[in-house]
């Protein structure tokens, strides 16, 4: 039985070190082979570019090398896939191998597009790469006051991420003691302040308290960097003197070459994670078109379904769990409060009010992610 | 009015509250103490210990010699091995430089104990040449 794991994400990582584990004595006796195909020897630790973007964190702590995350008996090779031949059971690299599979897990992640909204990757600061994160850090060092105007594109990755920057923008300007010459404006693209109903009737009065100006229903239709202004598909405009943009994303480009997804999201059987009309292949993380968020929590609790499964399947002939869309958040409410959402495709969210010891929780686990990608948490 | 917990409060012990409040104050004093960074560093060593763990744990190979070490008999070899490090560090620093040559080689081997350590020598190589073709035999 051959496996293949395309994408060396979060995802892709739990689910590989966990077939490693649950089919230790099948590899061993080679009847399982364990393939996984990336596109980088590194993995980033995605979340801690926020940390980056407000100099809390250096970049180089977000990285780890690939290979000594993954479990040993993993055939791990850094050659991006170029083609899907679904029906042939193969896929071909950028490198021209050609790998063959019984069961396939595609987890490529998403990218950010801010070229989709004219003049944003021009005008606006972003937290999404290392790069833009550094950059974001050097402009909020170098601003001594003045109109900031956070915006947000859809679809995007961590649908916390734009409150979590409102809270932590927050803070920073008033441990340099500018808060008072510093107005944040916060525009969402929906009628109300977060997609989360729960998430945003837990935001309004902590925005409140903060100060924050809010303006829903705004999605972003262009940046004018000369003239620092931004405007809506809905008519209305925003002057800034510093932009800050949550960039739409889609699926990663090779999806939609190999038309397996519309945007790079692939349609994905909410229960089984089983690719529509392909049993065989499973997707999971960033990657599906499911109704959950884009965060690392979905990919880990789906990765867990999905590696259960396969095993499962190999081992007695049968899937044995469904995924019930399980998220769990960490939110940053500032520098030393957080709190969390956990909800699934039943549970809305409950927020409870934030504290220091969710905030040290969730800085305890910018070091236990690496535990948890490679299967242990 | 009086509430339950306060007639609850009312009959505690002064002392017993007396240690309630040092607890907390405890609590308190190591949460102002706590930071960022001290979090972050405890979090890296149980991350990295863990992994350490799991990794220990699961390899065959060092389960199996945990195992063998558990014996009696491996345990008497261990002190013995201790022993036998520690005096030829002592003999080793007090003995003349080795001059070479046959005679040389021949008076070495004249020393019942120099004859005695080659057969344990030979004796761990010959199972361990045994073990290894055997597991080699069973596609280990």
């Amino acid at each position: 039985m051959r496996i293949l794991i395309v994408g060396g994400g979060t995802g892709g990582t739990i689910v590989a070190n966990n077939l490693a584990r649950r089919l230790s004595a099948e590899i061993r006796n080679r009847k399982v082979r364990l393939t996984m195909l990336s596109a980088s020897d590194r993995h980033m630790y995605q979340p801690g570019l926020l940390y980056v973007a407000f100099g809390q964190m250096t970049p180089d702590q977000l990285y780890r090398d690939q290979r000594g995350l993954l479990e040993p008996n993993i055939d791990f090779h850094v050659d991006p896939v170029e083609k899907f031949q679904l029906d042939k059971n193969q896929v071909t690299t950028k490198s021209g191998k050609t790998y063959e599979y019984d069961i396939l897990v595609i987890a490529t992640g998403s990218r950010i597009v801010p070229e989709t909204v004219p003049g944003l990757a021009e005008g606006a600061e972003t937290f999404y790469t290392e790069a833009t994160a550094v950059k974001m850090f050097k402009r909020l060092r170098e601003f001594e006051g003045g109109r900031i105007a956070v915006v947000v594109g859809v679809p995007h990755k961590c649908p916390i991420a734009p409150v979590e920057l409102i809270f932590s923008m927050h803070d920073y300007f008033k441990a340099r003691g500018i808060r008072d010459k510093v107005s944040i404006k916060y525009h969402y693209p929906i009628g109300r302040m977060h997609t989360i109903e729960n998430v945003a009737k837990w935001a309004k009065p902590e925005f409140d308290r903060m100060g924050i100006e809010i303006e829903t229903l705004f999605n972003v239709k262009e940046v004018d960097a000369e003239h620092k202004v931004v405007r809506s598909e809905e008519g209305t405009e925003t002057q800034y003197d510093l932009l800050i943009a949550i960039p739409p994303h889609k699926g990663m480009e090779v999806i939609e070459d190999n038309n397996l997804g519309m945007g790079g999201w692939i349609p994905t059987d909410r229960f089984k994670l089983t690719m529509k009309d392909r049993d065989n292949v499973y997707v999971l993380g960033d990657t599906t078109n499911l109704p959950v968020s884009k965060t690392g929590s979905a990919a880990h609790f789906e990765a867990e379904v999905v590696s259960e499964n396969i095993a499962s399947i190999i081992k007695i002939g049968t899937p044995v769990r469904d995924y019930d869309g399980k998220v769990y958040c960490f939110i940053e409410a500032g520098h030393d409060r957080a709190t969390y959402a956990m909800f699934n495709y039943q549970n809305p969210p409950d927020l409870k009010p934030a504290t220091k010891p969710m905030h040290w929780f969730k800085t305890a686990y910018n070091q236990m992610y690496w535990t948890s990608v490679r299967g242990l948490l | 009015m009086t509430t339950q917990t306060e007639v609850r409060l009312d009959a505690i012990p002064t002392e017993d509250l007396q240690r309630l409040v040092e607890f907390a104050q405890l609590v308190t004093a190591a949460r102002d103490a706590m930071s960022d960074e001290i979090v972050h560093r405890l979090a890296g060593a149980f991350s990295e210990g863990m992994t350490l763990l799991d990794r220990l744990t699961r390899n065959e190979g060092l389960m199996r010699l945990l195992q063998v070490l558990d014996r009696q008999e491996s345990q008497n070899f261990l002190i013995a091995l201790s022993d036998a490090i520690h005096r030829s560090s002592q003999e080793i620093s007090a003995a003349p430089p080795a001059v070479g040559g046959i005679g040389c080689t021949l008076r070495v081997m004249r020393d019942p104990g120099i004859l005695e350590g080659l057969r344990l020598m030979s004796l761990i190589g010959k199972h361990l040449s045994h073990s290894l073709r055997e597991q080699h035999h069973h596609g280990g």
